[in-house]
């Protein structure tokens, strides 16, 4: 079969890059300022003996290197660990901020990267014209907008109309299944909303510049010449060679959908793994990051290879 | 009675910036017998391709078209777009240069005839790609390597492929723009055969445009010579190569290295007028050697002259007044 070489050698590839990131992560925590014991004894005059014991309690009185040998140890058995802050094992902290966010983040990059490439057709397909122009500088103002700035302005837009904070409306008290629904796709819209709008503007230059590369080739002259009609040569033989960069685009994005969205996340309240990083960050609460990071770097890692198979499965040009 | 394919008084404009145009084809008209094997030659940048792409009606929308292009008698640029596309491939097709990137990289070479075949309703499934490998086979392609991509062809064979594409609908008219450019000699002298032996036993009518002499003296029955957008001398090629009526095609075939003559091949110093500007004179006056008053002014235009041959050149007058 063609490529199986190929797909043993990237997915090997692919452990040796979790492993790699692992120590790193490991590493880049310890090194940044501050301290978790500061932070756990909420008590600036906290004697020598009780931040000791603190420290004992944490194991962080142990050797770097020993600490490191105790995480792999226990990463390895599927242990997290648990949170400095709250004392739940991290793995539960995570899967329920990860609940929270992928729907949100998911929605909002699907909806960049269905509006991206709509308006990056267009743009490519209409070159010249002011549908391009149009297409492009509204890509460009969406894709310069700091997403924190976007979100309130869509907040005072929408306020009134669409709840700007929180998962669901805290007061309804055993709602149906329906309304419930119906109390979540309203939270929801105006995060996904302002994530999507802030995304859509680079898939809609990429997909431009990958189709007007494309619509130049030789081989589309060939595709009119043989008497296609326009509508035709676009769906046989633009789409799928523009395709090419467009899908790795699309995969490693699906990649970054677990990091979450720190800005969108804090404007709009969402209970999602992005805030979890930033308030780890402020705790430096050390199991809840590097576990935070482990997802995200699977996770990439994980869409790098998809990335990079579909890549394959798509341009028989690729060799091993 | 009306010829199968006829050209006349095509001009193709190109928009530049600042509302100033480049009038790329000027007046160009020739006509096709069926089986008959015409050659457009001129150096590059003369028009020979913008002149093919824009009887097809294939040139980008910055290019505007004038002119008509009569395939047995009808007009086929009359009605745009939809009234060329119907002829595209089925009567005229075309085989682009190099055939380097004329093939989709990401599709099989069989499944772009495939589609061309099911495109103009000749065949459809099982039937077309037996079809496919009838084509393959018919231009010394082995039919199994129809389920490859091009680029596990060689370039010989991608321009073999590109010609078993063209050939997929039985057009009356074959056009080859370049077919043996960038391709190796040996490569090149089997390319010309296998168009030769197509064009007789198909009945084919061919338009080749070329820059190279030889290729034509060898394929083509007529020649016309193309120099900045305009023909200026067209006719059977024997009497081009033995009596030219414009200097130009003197100079031309000075130009080509001759394997058994003795000399270094002339070159033609200067280079073609600016077509973004009108033209004052004879195009060719600046690099002619035998320009005289008369060049620099007025502008020869393309005259009949004995023999079923035209040149534009006012030294025929001369000529003709000494006679």
């Amino acid at each position: 079969m063609r490529g199986a070489d190929y797909i043993v050698k990237r997915v090997v590839f692919a452990l040796l890059t979790v492993f790699v990131a692992i120590t790193i992560n490991f590493a880049l925590f310890r090194l940044a300022p501050g301290s978790a014991v500061t932070n756990l004894a909420r008590v600036p005059h906290a004697t020598p003996e009780t931040r000791l014991a603190i420290k004992r309690q944490f194991g962080l009185d142990k050797s770097k290197f020993q600490q490191y040998w105790i995480y792999l140890g226990q990463l390895f058995r599927g242990n997290l660990g648990v949170s400095f802050a709250n004392s739940q094992p991290v793995a539960t902290n995570l899967r329920t901020a990860l609940i929270n966010t992928i729907p949100m983040v998911l929605i909002g990059t699907v909806f960049a990267i269905l509006l991206g490439t709509l308006t990056g057709v267009i743009a490519a397909w209409r070159r010249g014209t002011k549908a391009e122009g149009a297409s492009v500088t509204t890509a460009l103002a969406f894709y310069s907008m700091p997403t924190h700035w976007l979100g309130l302005m869509l907040v005072i837009l929408f306020a009134g109309v669409l709840p700007t904070g929180g998962m669901s409306n805290e007061f309804l008290l055993n709602p149906s299944f329906s309304t419930h629904v119906k109390d979540l796709a309203e939270h929801i819209a105006l995060p996904s909303l302002t994530l999507g709008l802030v995304l859509y503007g680079e898939y809609t230059l990429i997909v431009r510049s990958a189709m007007l590369e494309t619509l130049g080739e030789d081989y589309i002259l060939t595709a009119r010449a043989k008497g296609f009609r326009a509508g035709a040569i676009l769906r046989r033989h633009a789409l799928r060679n523009a395709m090419l960069p467009i899908a790795t685009l699309v995969a490693l994005s699906l990649g970054y959908i677990v990091a979450g969205a720190i800005l969108v996340e804090t404007v709009f309240s969402w209970p999602g793994l992005g805030r979890a990083v930033y308030d780890a960050v402020l705790q430096r609460d050390y199991p809840m990051l590097q576990g935070a990071f482990l997802l995200l770097t699977i996770s990439v890692v994980f869409f790098n290879l998809v990335a990079d198979l579909l890549y394959f499965k798509l341009d028989p040009r690729i060799t091993t | 009675m009306s010829s199968l394919l006829e050209v006349e008084g095509l001009n193709v404009w190109f928009d530049l910036e600042g509302e100033r145009e480049l009038h790329a084809v000027q007046g160009v008209g020739f006509a096709l017998e069926p089986g008959e094997r015409l050659g457009l030659v001129g150096e590059s940048g003369c028009g020979k391709t913008t002149t093919v792409l824009g009887l097809l009606g294939l040139l980008p929308p910055s290019a505007s078209v004038a002119g008509s292009v009569l395939l047995n008698g009808v007009d086929i640029l009359a009605g745009g777009e939809e009234s060329i596309r119907p002829h595209r491939w089925v009567d005229l097709a075309i085989v682009f240069q190099g055939a380097m990137n004329a093939l989709n990289p990401v599709k099989t070479v069989g499944s772009q005839i495939v589609e061309v075949l099911e495109l103009h309703e000749r065949a459809r499934g099982r039937e077309a790609r037996t079809r496919t490998s009838e084509l393959l086979e018919s231009v010394g392609i082995p039919a199994d390597r129809a389920e490859r991509f091009p680029h596990e062809f060689s370039g010989g064979m991608r321009q073999r492929a590109a010609i078993a594409m063209a050939l997929a609908c039985n057009p009356s008219v074959l056009i080859a723009d370049e077919p043996t450019t960038a391709l190796d000699v040996m490569v090149q002298a089997q390319i010309l055969e296998l168009l030769d032996s197509l064009c007789r036993d198909f009945g084919l009518a061919l338009l080749l445009v070329t820059h190279d002499l030889p290729v034509v003296a060898e394929l083509c029955d007529r020649a016309a010579v193309m120099y900045a957008g305009e023909i200026v001398e067209h006719g059977p090629v024997d009497a081009l190569y033995h009596e030219p009526r414009h200097p130009y095609t003197r100079l031309l075939f000075a130009a080509t290295p001759d394997l058994y003559g003795e000399g270094v091949p002339a070159s033609i110093p200067g280079a073609p007028p600016r077509l973004d500007r009108p033209l004052v004179g004879c195009p060719f006056h600046t690099r002619c050697d035998r320009a005289f008053g008369r060049c620099t002014h007025e502008r020869p235009l393309l005259r009949e002259l004995e023999g079923s041959r035209s040149a534009a050149c006012h030294l025929n007058d001369v000529v003709a007044e000494v006679v």
